[in-house]
């Protein structure tokens, strides 16, 4: 049978792949997109715990769904169904703002996550160690309060090196349309910084 | 990598930001991932144990239309040798006829009456 070709898809294939059963390949490609995932999940919610449901939610889906598709297909998949519960979160999200205000009751602070406050152990340099705080914080932030197409499409591109058809392909829109949000993206995250490079 | 490209260099910057922040996630979130997946794990070999290969499907399907596409020919080829007997065609005529059922119940009685005015009009008269 032949499967369903898409734009975005390449002949490469990984020949070490043929040699391990089709359970511990799912189990070696998840184990290598969960971290991303979460962290992109947790990019647009801001709360581990709720990055961690769409997390589960996207694994789910996308192993009913997909997982007796080509090994190759499996990542722009994957991160398409990210993307869509990701969407799905902003919805219900407004949704529930909406009812707070008509309530009247505050909204819930975003909790602080404990790990930025951590110091990076790992830099010994202190002056260097002191700008790198300070662009971390600054990324953290620039890239939370992107609005989420530009976040997803710079997500994508710039650290799942996807390609215009592949990042057009999981955002469900014209490759005009990535380039347009990828493109504010950096130059909103590049102003931010800019007093730290120059 | 051209040193002088700010936007390559920036980009560098970023992606160093962002994996670094998936190197210690922190014992909790790491072993719920693990859990997440294991729970996927499952869910994708029940999947696969309640479905057939893909292969297997078109096969099974290509057989089936085989099947049906044959004894659709085999029907509509063969010659239709049954015949209606004549007490049933002379059934379907009574029920299917706008008579009231009692001209069938005295036929007799109408037939004899029927060449009775045909005695009367011998000339297509009478009566």
């Amino acid at each position: 049978m032949k499967s369903v070709r898409y734009g975005w898809q390449t002949e490469t294939k990984d020949p070490m792949e043929s040699n391990l059963d089709s359970k511990e390949m799912m189990n070696r490609f998840l184990a290598e997109v969960e971290r991303r995932a979460f962290q992109m999940a947790k990019f647009a919610t801001g709360h581990r715990d709720e990055a961690l449901d769409l997390v589960q939610e996207t694994m789910l889906q996308f192993v009913r769904r997909y997982s007796l598709r080509p090994r190759q297909e499996w990542k722009v998949l994957f991160y398409r169904v990210l993307r869509s519960r990701i969407t799905d979160w902003y919805r219900r999200t407004f949704v529930r703002r909406k009812i707070l205000a008509w309530l009247g009751r505050p909204e819930e602070e975003d909790a602080e996550d404990p790990l930025q406050s951590l110091p990076d152990t790992g830099n010994p340099n202190p002056s260097d160690h002191v700008i790198r705080q300070e662009e971390r914080g600054l990324l953290e932030k620039g890239i939370r309060a992107l609005p989420p197409r530009q976040q997803q499409a710079f997500l994508l591109r710039a650290w799942e090196g996807m390609d215009l058809k592949q990042t057009a392909f999981i955002m469900k829109c014209s490759e005009g349309s990535v380039k347009t949000h990828y493109s504010r993206a950096v130059h909103t995250l590049r102003a931010l910084l800019e007093g730290i490079y120059s | 990598m051209n040193a002088k490209d700010p936007e390559k260099l920036f980009l560098e910057k970023v992606q160093d930001f962002l994996d670094r922040g998936t190197e210690n996630l922190g014992n909790r979130t790491e072993r719920r991932l693990e859990e997440i997946r294991g729970q996927a794990l499952m869910a994708a070999a029940q999947k696969r144990s309640s479905f057939l290969p893909p292969r297997r499907w078109v096969l099974a399907g290509s057989f089936a239309m085989v099947t049906l596409a044959a004894v659709g020919l085999f029907l509509w080829l063969s010659p239709s040798t049954e015949t209606l007997p004549a007490g049933e065609i002379e059934d379907l005529e009574i029920i299917t006829s706008q008579e009231r059922i009692d001209f069938y119940q005295n036929l007799d009685f109408y037939r004899w009456l029927g060449s009775k005015e045909d005695h009367l009009r011998p000339n297509g008269k009478g009566l």
